[in-house]
């Protein structure tokens, strides 16, 4: 891993000394040290001044604030020969080093002590796959010119496009990539938050499991109110009914104020920008955030429209970026929930084109189709049982039977929608797929990205002709698929994407469709 | 090996569902419950791991290699060469007596990597010097 590409020329900094964090993280260090020790201390406190033992408190004050400092004296980093260190830990010491082309993403979080300061906290993820932030070198503290000019020197090294030994593309170059010297200086800006943004944050899911919560929580609260809906004489299921339909608004209101709440936090001041060799995002009102993605990573982007959103012609982004596990899928975001018109910019311009996001797919006809259904429908089956069986056994009104037709309705919409979400197709040097109803996805990966194809297919779906396509890739989840693709179009899009890569196994038992396309 | 491995499993099960019932779930439905697992755990034994078998088939070319594996559902995968992170050889204990071996290619990506179950050793052994070697020509960190 290390041996293989020549070290692009480090900066110019003779025998590099070790560098420290900015020195007003001794300020901060030693509160946010001591407001994690906080839960230990209260209790600490307290029995030291009920019984007198003054001295104890202020060593579970002190110790903290020493570890602190001690953190602050330990830790240390450099940039030597094409590699930064990174030396830290109070009593493990450990020096973690990484190669500066492995340099994947790099993270800019400052939270409102840190603005306060003026410092910010590094994290730069150079992709170890490994599980998490032991591996992530992270350098909190820095002033905050220091740290941008620190992440420009990361991700703008010269020669960077030969250290990172991306693989021969086939076929087309990846089209980001060519619009690079002119975008030296002046960020592109691709997306900037707007206020009017904000309306899409109850679309999300975040806002359905917020209303689910509060209407869960209205719920335990009020059961009186459950039980007036049953009664049905007089006055009192009216003013039941008010209460209910009155928390119900009560709740929708205050879980679509929350959900804009957190969007607001999360969100303020988004914009997505094209810096020289990399994508930087930067969001946050408190807490700002800027993460800056290595434009050669970038394998693809994906567009989440779930059904709510989709309704208010909304959508998110998301990048797929090799070397970086869905776990740090964070760091991924694109674009939040926003305007579809918005998110459809915002794609064209990272994969240098629009078509990928926008063009028609092709469909996976018929079979695909009657699947959907056959799926949707069944699956109410458990519905109708229960259903037949509480009038048939316990002489339940027949008035039920309501629920197992608006089971069936519900079906027929997702099937139908399923349905029409499936499609999938080769574009502009994209593999394009697209699937799913309450969560469907657009995801564009670029063909030189895809490291592998998996083609799954049950018995019924051999019965049909029809097969699962996954095409494999290093970066985020590791894969895109799309179900109930034509066999025949499944090859096809394989061939297109990977020429050749197919068609030359012998075993294969299903070439001969390959060759009638 | 699939069919060995199959037998041991499916007489634990036969195992813990007669002692289940008989034990202390008694009643007319005993008999014929067992009698239900031990037919399908037959059939699991004998008929499955042929089907396995037939479906089970690899090729590795001098660009990629190609797995095909399963049953009930089939799954293919296929991985460029150049893609191509670890080839891992594994021997359990049952596949040591046979005389088998597994060879595991794995690639970049965290879809899952390519099995090749049941080959003689020697020609495991033989898959894994071919496919390191043909990996090691390709240029680039394989992601």
């Amino acid at each position: 891993m290390s041996d293989e590409a020549p070290d692009p020329a480090p900066a110019p900094v003779a025998p590099t000394p070790w560098l420290r964090l900015d020195p007003r993280m001794l300020l901060l260090q030693p509160l946010t040290e001591l407001a994690r020790f906080l839960p230990a201390l209260i209790p600490l406190l307290l029995f030291g001044t009920a019984s007198g033992f003054g001295p104890w408190a202020i060593v579970g004050v002190a110790a903290p604030l020493a570890l602190g400092v001690a953190r602050y004296l330990t830790t240390s980093y450099r940039i030597v020969e094409g590699r930064i260190e990174l030396r830290r830990g109070v009593l493990q010491r450990r020096t973690t080093s990484a190669r500066l082309e492995r340099v994947r993403t790099v993270d800019m979080t400052a939270t409102l002590g840190h603005r306060v300061l003026g410092v910010s906290k590094l994290v730069i993820g150079t992709g170890t796959g490994g599980a998490g932030d032991e591996d992530d070198l992270e350098l909190d503290g820095l002033a905050r010119d220091r740290a941008a000019e620190l992440r420009t020197s990361l991700l703008e090294r010269p020669g960077r496009a030969e250290g990172a030994g991306e693989a021969p593309r086939s076929g087309e170059e990846a089209p980001g990539s060519a619009a690079e010297p002119d975008v030296r200086s002046a960020p592109v800006v691709a997306a900037r938050f707007s206020p009017r943004w904000l309306l899409y944050a109850p679309f999300t899911s975040a806002g359905f499991i917020a209303a689910a919560a509060l209407i869960g929580f209205f719920a335990q609260a009020f059961p009186s109110a459950e039980i007036d809906l049953g009664v049905d004489n007089g006055d009192v299921p009216r003013l039941g009914v008010i209460l209910v339909v009155l928390a119900l608004v009560a709740v929708l209101i205050a879980a679509t104020l929350l959900v804009i709440g957190g969007y607001l936090f999360l969100n303020w001041g988004f914009t997505l920008s094209r810096l020289s060799g990399s994508w930087q995002v930067r969001r946050g009102l408190t807490t700002t955030r800027e993460t800056s993605l290595d434009v050669d990573r970038v394998a693809g982007v994906s567009v989440a429209e779930g059904a709510a959103l989709r309704i208010a012609h909304g959508a998110r982004l998301s990048a797929i970026v090799t070397g970086l596990g869905s776990g740090g899928s964070d760091s991924a975001i694109l674009v939040p929930p926003a305007p579809g018109a918005v998110v459809r910019d915002a794609a064209a311009a990272v994969l240098g084109s629009a078509a990928p996001v926008a063009a028609e797919l092709r469909p996976h006809g018929p079979a695909a189709v009657r699947r959907r259904w056959t799926r949707a429908l069944t699956a109410t089956l458990p519905v109708h049982l229960l259903v037949v069986a509480a009038i048939l056994a316990f002489d339940a009104t027949p008035f039920l039977l309501g629920i197992s037709v608006a089971s069936l309705a519900v079906a027929a919409l997702l099937a139908h929608d399923r349905s029409r979400g499936l499609g999938h197709g080769w574009i502009a040097g994209y593999v394009v797929m697209r699937s799913g109803s309450l969560a469907r996805r657009r995801t564009a990966l670029g063909g030189g990205h895809v490291i592998g194809w998996t083609v799954r297919e049950s018995w019924f779906q051999r019965r049909v002709g029809l097969v699962t396509l996954t095409a494999t890739t290093a970066g985020g989840s590791g894969r895109t698929e799309v179900d109930d693709i034509p066999t025949s179009a499944a090859y096809r899009l394989a061939e297109e994407a990977t020429p050749g890569l197919l068609g030359q196994f012998r075993s294969d038992q299903f070439r001969p469709e390959l060759a009638g396309t | 090996m699939w069919s060995l491995s199959s037998a041991i499993s499916c007489l634990l099960v036969v195992v813990g569902v007669g002692l289940a019932t008989t034990l202390w779930l008694e009643g007319w439905w005993t008999w014929p419950a067992i009698a239900l697992t031990v037919a399908l755990a037959v059939a699991n034994t004998l008929l499955v791991p042929q089907w396995r078998y037939l479906v089970h088939r690899w090729e590795a070319t001098d660009t990629a290699v190609y797995t095909q594996r399963g049953w009930w559902s089939r799954e293919r995968r296929i991985a460029p060469m150049s893609r191509v992170q670890t080839v891992d050889f594994t021997q359990g204990p049952l596949a040591r007596l046979l005389g088998l071996a597994t060879v595991t290619v794995t690639t970049a990506s965290a879809a899952g990597p390519l099995q090749i179950d049941g080959l003689e050793t020697d020609v495991a052994l033989g898959l894994v010097d071919d496919l390191t070697r043909k990996a090691d020509l390709v240029e680039g960190d394989a992601t």
